[in-house]
């Protein structure tokens, strides 16, 4: 990960554009003394406050070289963009279970209906039981009550 | 050789809930077995007409917490699937069931770590260091007509009873976590009598093939679950969900 360098300060291979326009670049120095190391973390402005060149800037593209960088950001999008799908996934995942067990407790009342309760359409019911949204459960009790006072007026 | 009668037990005491919960799943399985011969252990106060619809025997049942274990005890059938009340049968399947009693004494659904977090508990203190429950007790496919396994569900039925009553707690156990978090559970004695008594060590036990579609907890849902083939579930397990002692209607 670390680069070799006659250079007193190194900087890991890691670094990456913050912004599409690479005005502003993250990356980590690595300054050695003695028996230390010490690790630091920029975000380094193309420019300083004036307009004027920023120095070190300069020196983090020059150590690394542009390419590097441009595949390390792009590494490092795709990363996100994946971790983004698999959360946004798992959102969903979750959101589908959650609509599905208030679905089953929806299904459940409407089971208690004392119509569609006493019915012995199977067929109705097994549909009922095998819905996938509220307004299918809606439409098959609507079908169960209306089958159940037909028979009220048969009689 | 007469065939081995096969057949589902469903249990639903003491509270109503359970009941409408019961006859869902008793007409759940028949749509997707209409052949399926299902037995319903309740309590007589729950009777409204739906227990003898779709059932082949009615038992009538005490009112304890855990009447399921001694319904299971209790089976009419040679071979018999237990389905906790709470839960549906949604696929064909289901049909399938007896295959997997294959030459076991008795079939689970596993507690795996990956889904841990959906129990309430999994790991417990014992004898200074760590077990685990292994075995979930929503479902369970058993050689009702062996003796010995018939022996198991009395004991199993038995010793829970002691246990919850506080007539039974055995050494190595911690006292508090044992008050807090094992003495309701009839998961404990399942272990005990699995992993502790030597007149049940030969019992062949076995996890069901794929063994997520037989019981998919809803909250398996929530971290996306699925099942080794990628094949649905064939029974959901609302358990975690269900307002069971707020009334349904």
């Amino acid at each position: 990960m670390k680069q070799e360098t006659i250079m007193s300060r190194t900087w890991l291979d890691n670094a990456f554009w913050e912004t599409p326009r690479k005005e502003l670049l993250n990356a980590i120095s690595e300054e050695v003394d003695g028996n230390k190391t010490k690790r630091q973390v920029h975000k380094i402005e193309k420019l300083n406050a004036d307009g004027t060149p920023n120095e070190l800037f300069i020196e983090a593209i020059e150590f690394l070289g542009e390419e590097k960088i441009n595949a390390s950001s792009q590494k490092r999008l795709s990363k996100k963009q994946d971790e983004a799908d698999i959360e946004k996934q798992k959102k969903m995942e979750h959101e589908r279970a959650k609509k599905l067990e208030q679905l089953f407790e929806y299904k459940l009342e409407t089971f208690e209906i004392p119509e569609i309760k006493e019915s012995k359409n199977r067929l109705l019911k097994s549909k009922l039981r095998r819905s996938k949204s509220v307004p299918e459960v809606n439409l098959y009790a609507i079908l169960l009550v209306q089958e159940s006072l037909e028979d009220v007026g048969t009689k | 050789m007469s065939e081995l009668s096969k057949g589902f037990v469903i249990v639903a005491s003491r509270n109503i809930n359970f009941y409408t919960y019961a006859i869902n799943l008793i007409q759940s399985i028949k749509d997707y077995y209409p052949e399926a011969l299902i037995t319903l252990v309740t309590e007589e106060r729950f009777f409204d007409g739906r227990e003898t619809e779709d059932t082949d025997q009615i038992i009538i049942c005490g009112g304890h917490y855990r009447e399921k274990l001694w319904g299971m005890a209790n089976t009419p059938y040679d071979i018999t699937m237990y389905v906790d009340a709470d839960m549906e049968c949604e696929h064909e399947d289901i049909m399938t069931i007896w295959d997997e009693m294959k030459d076991y004494d008795m079939v689970f659904h596993e507690l795996t770590k990956e889904r841990e977090q959906f129990y309430a508990i999994r790991e417990f203190k014992y004898n200074g260091g760590y077990e685990k429950y292994k075995l979930c007790g929503g479902v369970c496919l058993y050689r009702s007509g062996s003796p010995l396994v018939k022996e198991f569900m009395d004991d199993w039925y038995e010793l829970y009873c002691k246990q919850y009553d506080n007539r039974w707690m055995p050494d190595g156990f911690d006292k508090e976590q044992w008050a807090k978090d094992l003495r309701h559970f009839d998961q404990t004695t399942l272990w005990w009598l699995v992993n502790k008594v030597d007149k049940y060590k030969d019992l062949k036990i076995g996890i069901f093939e794929d063994d997520i579609r037989w019981n998919y907890f809803t909250q398996y849902g929530y971290e996306g679950l699925k099942s080794k083939t990628g094949a649905p579930p064939i029974l959901r397990h609302y358990s975690g969900c269900l307002q069971k002692d707020t009334p349904i209607v």
